[in-house]
């Protein structure tokens, strides 16, 4: 039996998708809605949340996992990321008032403020551009910070930038561009690996085929 | 105040104390039954050793203070560059090879370092002096032995080779900032990463292949013939003999069953410089040991030596292990009015024995005596009346009065 953990929210069609296309699972979203867990033959399906798809894999509760790469991005583990599934494209961008003086990299201040569910990253790619940065670190509404003066701008997620212009902000630089990712736990890889890697090149053909 | 302690550090209650430490004792007796020479070295080390033996990482991630002279020490976050510093001090002139193991406590400041935790126990044995598959071969096999004397049943030994890599990336053409950012992106396991770096060049090489191929090049001895006929430089070729050599001598020492060879091994390899290998156990998500060649480290203190060695995570096993079997006491002796000097006397005679015993501090009525024996946990209770008159309840029987020698005898015999 190898289990596969899926996220709830935006990714989660894309990976019962994906598990239907290679054959794995035939499953609906009212399937795991109610159990949170589903077997199907050799594979045990857990539905959980996005973030917290790297802690089951990492301690071994996973052998598998769909995550977003953005989750990988603030937490690295001892996980392999084996593949890109080639589904739910977005870019974590910062983003300024649309109004405001600032526009690319040249017109920020030399102490930049910003408001993130990603604190991580932002610092770490800031940092590589040489910006200082003061990050403050929310949990939700983001876009609200730069329209009450909390920060200069913020680092979010964007898939398609609806968000960012209902909230009249627009995009001063790209942080980075996520898709989902198949990972792996690094000693299932070691102790299971036949079986492993069976689904782990079922699951990569399945997405190269829709890629 | 709180009573919690500092975060990412953990008491360890009874249970968990007592099945790490047997399983300390496992680990280090048979370290002793191979030759092993135990050594103790601190806690605190000085910041100028730990300069020259680790690397930037690991010495980032060092509680640092100044001591009362001013100098900046350090509290260790592994224990085999104090062994390094031991051989190439106080040791000098002990000759080569030598064989020691050591068993303590490191420490990180970095939360999570240590499976959820800043400080884990460490077990480990290091034999010095020795190059070659023989004694490559010594202590992946000792390191086997060391995980079945603990009692963990199913485990598994990853050997790769830190050779076969290096090999590889001199014989990949790729620009020296792209090379750096392949090593970067295996060793965060990030394959995504690595295949953008890699279909982003134009030449492509059969060790592209490989590299892509890393978590899926393992097996058994034909993995090496596979490799053989994808590699074409001399250090990756070097690196499949030895390993060939070294499974050889695995089955030799018979745990052939339970090697896998493993040539996509991601480790530290600015410090292994050959042999490397894992120990996994049943329904870990991580390895319990690791170790390897280490042939540069001894260098840095001044007195060149091949050296090869490995840790076991101890707080890891007891964990594995107090899953399954948690130890109890064997008996627990309650007594009234006159009964208190027999209970004394019968619980010296079952310590003999090698039985876990306590004696109830104070008097008590038979049915409080139960009560008190179920909070202990203990196998048994041994009531003590009187001089003489013994009862004796085991766990789901019924009670019975027998004397006091009978009791013993019969306590004893169960357990042999």
């Amino acid at each position: 039996m190898v289990s596969i953990a899926i996220p709830t929210g935006v990714l989660n069609p894309g990976a019962l998708d994906l598990l239907a296309r290679s054959g794995l699972a035939n499953l609906t979203a009212d399937d795991l809605g109610r159990r949170l867990l589903a077997e199907r033959g050799e594979v045990r399906v857990i539905l959980v949340r996005p973030a917290d798809v790297p802690a089951y894999v990492d301690n071994g509760a996973a052998d598998l996992g769909v995550v977003g790469k953005d989750i990988l991005w603030e937490s690295p583990g001892s996980h392999y990321e084996l593949v890109d599934l080639n589904f739910g494209p977005c870019s974590l961008v910062f983003a300024v008032p649309e109004d405001g003086p600032l526009f690319g990299p040249e017109t920020w201040p030399p102490l930049l403020r910003v408001a993130t569910k990603y604190p991580r990253t932002s610092e770490a790619w800031f940092e590589s551009h040489g910006q200082a940065v003061e990050v403050v670190r929310l949990h939700g509404s983001v876009e609200l910070a730069p329209q009450v003066g909390l920060v200069d701008g913020i680092v979010d997620l964007t898939a398609t930038g609806r968000t960012l212009r209902e909230n009249r902000l627009r995009v001063s630089a790209v942080v980075g561009t996520s898709t989902a990712r198949l990972i792996a736990n690094q000693a299932s890889l070691k102790t299971r690996s036949s079986a492993l890697q069976m689904i782990v090149s079922t699951l990569r053909e399945a997405a190269n085929g829709a890629g | 105040m709180g009573l919690g302690g500092v975060p990412g550090f953990r008491d360890l209650l009874p249970l968990e104390a007592e099945v790490l430490r047997e399983a300390q004792e496992s680990l280090l007796g048979e370290m002793r039954r191979w030759g092993y020479r135990h050594v103790i070295t601190p806690l605190v080390e000085s910041m100028d050793v730990l300069d020259l033996g680790l690397g930037v990482d690991q010495r980032r991630r060092l509680f640092k203070f100044t001591d009362g002279r001013g100098d900046v020490v350090a509290l260790v976050g592994e224990r085999t560059v104090p062994v390094a510093r031991l051989v190439a001090g106080k040791l000098r002139s002990a000759p080569l090879p030598l064989r020691l193991c050591y068993a303590g406590p490191v420490v990180s400041t970095v939360e999570g370092r240590f499976h959820h935790r800043r400080e884990t126990y460490q077990v480990g044995a290091e034999l010095i002096g020795a190059s070659g598959p023989v004694a490559d071969a010594e202590v992946i096999a000792l390191a086997a032995r060391c995980m079945e004397a603990t009692g963990i049943r199913r485990y598994q030994i990853d050997v790769g080779h830190a050779e076969f890599f290096q090999g590889i990336m001199e014989a990949v053409r790729l620009p020296d900032d792209v090379k750096a950012a392949v090593r970067a992106a295996l060793a965060a396991r990030d394959f995504v990463a690595l295949e953008a770096l890699l279909e982003g060049t134009s030449l492509k090489s059969a060790e592209h292949e490989l590299l892509l191929r890393f978590p899926a090049l393992r097996g058994g001895p034909e993995i090496l013939d596979a490799a053989g006929g994808l590699i074409r430089n001399r250090r990756s070729e070097a690196a499949l003999a030895e390993l060939a050599r070294v499974r050889e001598l695995l089955v030799a020492h018979g745990i052939g069953d339970v090697v896998v060879l493993d040539l996509g091994a991601i480790r530290d390899f600015d410090y292994y410089t050959g042999v490397i290998f894992e120990g996994y156990g049943p329904d870990f998500g991580r390895p319990i040991a690791q170790g390897g060649r280490y042939d540069g480290l001894l260098a840095r203190f001044g007195r060149p030596a091949p050296a090869t060695g490995f840790m076991v995570q101890l707080d890891m096993v007891s964990e594995a292990l107090s899953r399954t079997d948690p130890p109890r006491l064997d008996a627990a002796i309650a007594w009234t009015g006159d009964g208190l000097s027999a209970a004394l006397r019968l619980a010296a005679t079952l310590r003999l024995f090698g039985m876990r015993v306590v004696v109830d501090t104070e008097p008590r009525s038979s049915a409080a005596a139960g009560d008190w024996w179920r909070a202990v946990a203990a196998r048994n209770l041994v009531y003590c009346r009187g001089p003489v008159g013994v009862t004796w309840t085991a766990l789901g029987k019924r009670a019975r009065s027998l004397p006091a020698e009978q009791v013993a005898a019969r306590l004893a015999g169960g357990r042999a």
